[in-house]
């Protein structure tokens, strides 16, 4: 049997009614076609309000699209059942851009990530649960700290590490990450583009990599798709695409960035 | 970076409202056993006594000792105060929450309702009530209930509709937490700073409004020890009985100034901005 | 081997030249509580140069420039002494001194081209203001009208007459930046502070406004002063780099030294940690640990926990000061990246 695709996004498109997104006035996305293979690193770039983030978005079932299909593991996740949907959320996490947002300020980090344990890993108990928050916690370089403590007492590059983990925790199969890195600092940046390099080798995720930042693309992927102003301008192996690169816009964009 | 404090060095001011604040609750809670004298009991051979050793603060038009009709009336304005706020505070958050939940036409219907119901003034609904169920301390609490909620629906639909638009909710909703346990992990325990600072606030002002309503005659009714209910009776007496007016008048002052003090203090330290990155 | 540069950089120390900002031990510290957050700051900006400081956030360079320039409130001078075209300012009083200047001899770029504009008035009214206030140019004259489309123009707007007549609010953020440098261009400045001025800005935006910036201070003969955390974006721009750690000036760097010579160790490391255009994922090398914030203070190097090469005496040494302000500058007492010669 032919490897089947994880994520397979055809002709999809996306409109969204004018003035309910103010920053998306008479933005639409698509048709844009989009496949991410088991094992691949598969970055979507492009500039904000090219529409990236929406089909993180959508990629993540968190808004829906209007034509076309997307496919999970070759299942239309429209025809998607209650259970199923359930399910999704163990196999697909996201990693947001703010690292400060996208934790809960009132729940200790050991209790953010015990969450997604407690929804989708039942059978642990309590003690089995507080150890695997420990390794979690452990695998992205923050074995020495105390779950106990709140977000506010993490710094940014922490509290990205604190996310990644609580998106491990269900034992993902794919990895969405949506700007991880742009809010940091970069030498904090850099800690975190080696963790990202390390889960890839040692868990052999599949990543989808959301990022205007095409030298950390460039390093990180192994196929790319550019995107300007909802479509998909230019696509390929990340190392072609981002050294010689076929479309114009892709092309300036390069020759912009510092 | 720049770290806020989280805790402020408070002023003399605030520590003054901390001691008051704290005397107030201490004698709501204890009042009645310290009281010297039956706060009920009327004598009209000891009537209109002035401030003196047997009588400190004197006593009323009817001999009744007004030190101890302020140490039990602590108790009841206190008591009838936090009724109503815990009242309001369970309605309205519970509909305030339940509309940013389910948002859409639900959100628009309950909230054009809240604003409807605001459009009533708090003394309309007094005397309706007391019209309907006569003139007492539960038609003024029932009054302040029924106009009250909508400030708590709005303000706990605002703070939902905020927390709900947070990035940590999306990486809940990535993860399938349900609704319930949004509300019970999510939103209460974020939600709570912004909604203690309002309560507290709002000590004062519920305490205001009965005392005003019993002062009025729609709310507690002479010989009930309420404060507001002790000032109406002193006013025939204010030319040779300041003290009947005076003593009541200067505790609800003062209760109302210290938690007013200590919620706006409050709203400082908690304040939410206060504590993202600067 | 590294002579080629030299000849045509106008940064060269020349003895008969005159810094035209010159900043000696310079000490910046919050007013609250009188701590010291900035400490022993050197260095010298040229005539005519283009001189960048990075430093990443919590490094002091927000809290630097904002003090220097008089535009902070919660913080003061401290100590040192800020020399303009050789004239040095007052230490009391710093704060109303600096501010004169701005706006007059220094034009000043903020980082946000939205808030730092006034929604209410028009363009043209904003720019002919800034003409009067610093030429004194009557605002209705059709001297200043003409003054001011021409500005428009000079940063590059389309329909400069028809921009003039706008509000802000009908521009996007690249040119609404360019109105912005319009405005501090307006007042012939000598000297021009450029603070995050892009940031806020997407890829395309941000290398158009960078060019546009240095073509105009090129052609004007301005110095300008560019604060940014984007090492690579600084070391394509710049002459000279400052860099900012702790609250410790650490390396003042001609640009074309990073990844050709030994540099600074902080430096360095900064630099093998930005995913540059040429570098493969084995070329990114991470500072282990967290950045330290400003107020470090003058008693051994702020970057010494996170330094490979750190010995005790880095911890202990007390601050080494840029005191001659020659071209380059290393704070490291191992003596890494000092420049000789």
């Amino acid at each position: 049997m032919a490897e089947q695709p994880v994520i397979e996004l055809l002709e999809l498109t996306k409109s969204f009614s004018s003035g309910a997104f103010v920053q998306n006035r008479s933005f639409a996305l698509g048709p844009v076609s989009i496949t991410v293979n088991s094992g691949e690193v598969v970055g979507i770039l492009g500039e904000s309000g090219s529409g990236k983030s929406t089909v993180a978005n959508v990629i993540m079932r968190l808004t829906g699209f209007d034509e076309g299909s997307y496919h999970f593991r070759g299942a239309d996740v429209r025809a998607f059942t209650k259970a199923d949907s359930f399910a999704f959320k163990s196999k697909v996490q996201i990693i947001f851009q703010d690292p400060y947002g996208s934790l809960n300020p009132r729940a200790t980090v050991g209790a953010s990530i015990r969450e997604a344990l407690i929804l989708h890993k039942r059978h642990l108990s309590r003690a089995q649960m507080d150890a695997r928050v420990r390794e979690l916690l452990a695998e992205v370089g923050l074995g020495s700290e105390d779950p106990g403590r709140y977000p506010h007492e993490f710094s940014g590059g922490q509290r990205q590490r604190i996310a990644i983990a609580r998106a491990l925790a269900v034992e993902p199969e794919v990895l969405v990450c949506d700007e991880p890195l742009s809010s940091l600092d970069v030498s904090i940046q850099a800690q975190v583009l080696e963790l990202f390099k390390s889960l890839i080798e040692h868990r052999n995720l599949t990543m989808v990599f959301i990022s205007h930042d095409l030298n950390v693309s460039r390093l990180l992927c192994d196929r790319v798709y550019v995107m300007h102003k909802g479509k998909v301008v230019e696509k390929g192996i990340a190392q072609e695409v981002l050294t010689n690169p076929q479309h114009d816009y892709t092309r300036q964009l390069l020759e912009a960035v510092y | 970076m720049l770290t806020t404090p989280r805790s402020y060095p408070k002023s003399w001011v605030e520590w003054t409202a901390i001691v008051i604040a704290a005397i107030i609750v201490l004698t709501a809670v204890f009042g009645g056993l310290l009281a010297p004298h039956d706060p009920l009991v009327i004598d009209f051979r000891a009537k209109l006594l002035p401030p003196s050793g047997t009588h400190w603060m004197g006593t009323d038009g009817a001999g009744r000792d007004v030190l101890s009709r302020l140490l039990t009336g602590a108790q009841l304005t206190l008591l009838s105060t936090l009724s109503v706020i815990a009242v309001v505070l369970v309605i309205g958050c519970t509909i305030g929450i339940f509309s940013a939940f389910v948002g859409g036409w639900v959100d628009n219907l309950l909230m054009r309702l809240a604003d409807i119901w605001l459009g009533f003034p708090p003394l309309i609904l007094a005397l309706g009530f007391a019209a309907a169920m006569g003139a007492s301390l539960q038609a003024a609490i029932w009054a302040l209930v029924f106009s009250w909620w909508p400030t708590y629906a709005r303000l706990s639909r605002m703070i939902t509709k905020d927390i709900l638009s947070a990035k940590y909710i999306a990486a809940a909703d990535t993860l399938g937490v349900p609704a319930w346990r949004k509300v019970v992990l999510y939103v209460l325990p974020n939600a709570f700073d912004v909604l203690i600072i309002q309560v507290t606030l709002d000590i004062a002002a519920v305490m205001l409004a009965i005392s005003g309503l019993s002062f009025i005659g729609v709310g507690a009714q002479i010989p009930t020890p309420e404060w507001g209910a002790m000032i109406a009776d002193g006013r025939d007496y204010v030319r040779n009985g300041w003290w009947i007016v005076i003593f009541p008048g200067l505790a609800i002052f003062f209760t109302a100034l210290s938690f007013n003090i200590i919620g706006d203090m409050l709203r400082r330290e908690l304040d939410p901005t206060s504590q993202r990155r600067a | 081997m590294m002579t080629a540069p030299a000849p045509e950089m106008t940064t060269e120390t020349d003895p008969a030249m005159t810094p035209l900002l010159d900043l000696s031990d310079v000490t910046i510290a919050l007013r609250q509580n009188d701590r010291k957050m900035v400490t022993g700051v050197s260095l010298s900006v040229m005539p005519r140069e283009v001189f960048g400081i990075v430093g990443e956030s919590g490094s002091g360079k927000t809290l630097f420039t904002r003090t220097v320039f008089g535009l902070h409130e919660d913080t003061y001078l401290a100590g040192g002494t800020v020399r303009f075209n050789g004239r040095a300012l007052p230490l009391n009083g710093y704060r109303r001194a600096i501010k004169k200047m701005l706006g007059k001899e220094i034009g000043y770029i903020p980082q946000d081209p939205y808030s730092s504009l006034n929604p209410s008035m028009r363009v043209g009214r904003q720019l002919t203001e800034a003409l009067y206030l610093s030429k004194g140019y009557p605002m209705r004259s059709q001297k200043a009208q003409d003054a001011a489309v021409a500005l428009l123009a000079e940063v590059g707007i389309p329909e400069p007459e028809l921009a003039f007549r706008q509000y802000p609010d009908q521009f996007s953020g690249g040119m609404r930046q360019r109105i912005v440098i319009a405005i501090a261009l307006s007042q012939d400045p000598e000297l021009m502070i450029a603070d995050e001025p892009t940031t806020a800005l997407d890829a395309f935006t941000q290398r158009r406004i960078m060019d546009l910036i240095l073509e105009r201070s090129r052609t004007r003969g301005l110095a300008v002063l560019l604060i940014s955390h984007n090492l690579e974006l600084l070391r394509q721009s710049v002459d000279r780099l400052g860099v900012l750690y702790g609250g410790q000036l650490l390396n003042v760097a001609a640009t074309a030294d990073i990844g050709a010579r030994e540099i600074h160790p902080y430096t360095q490391a900064l630099f093998d940690c930005v995913p540059g255009r040429d570098k493969r994922l084995a070329d990114i090398a991470s500072i282990p640990g967290e950045p330290v914030g400003a107020g470090f203070g003058t008693t051994g190097c702020a970057f010494a926990g996170r330094c490979a090469f750190a010995q005790d005496i880095c911890r202990s040494a007390p601050l080494v000061t840029n005191t001659d302000r020659g071209t380059g500058f290393s704070a490291c007492v191992l003596g890494k990246g000092a420049r000789h010669g």
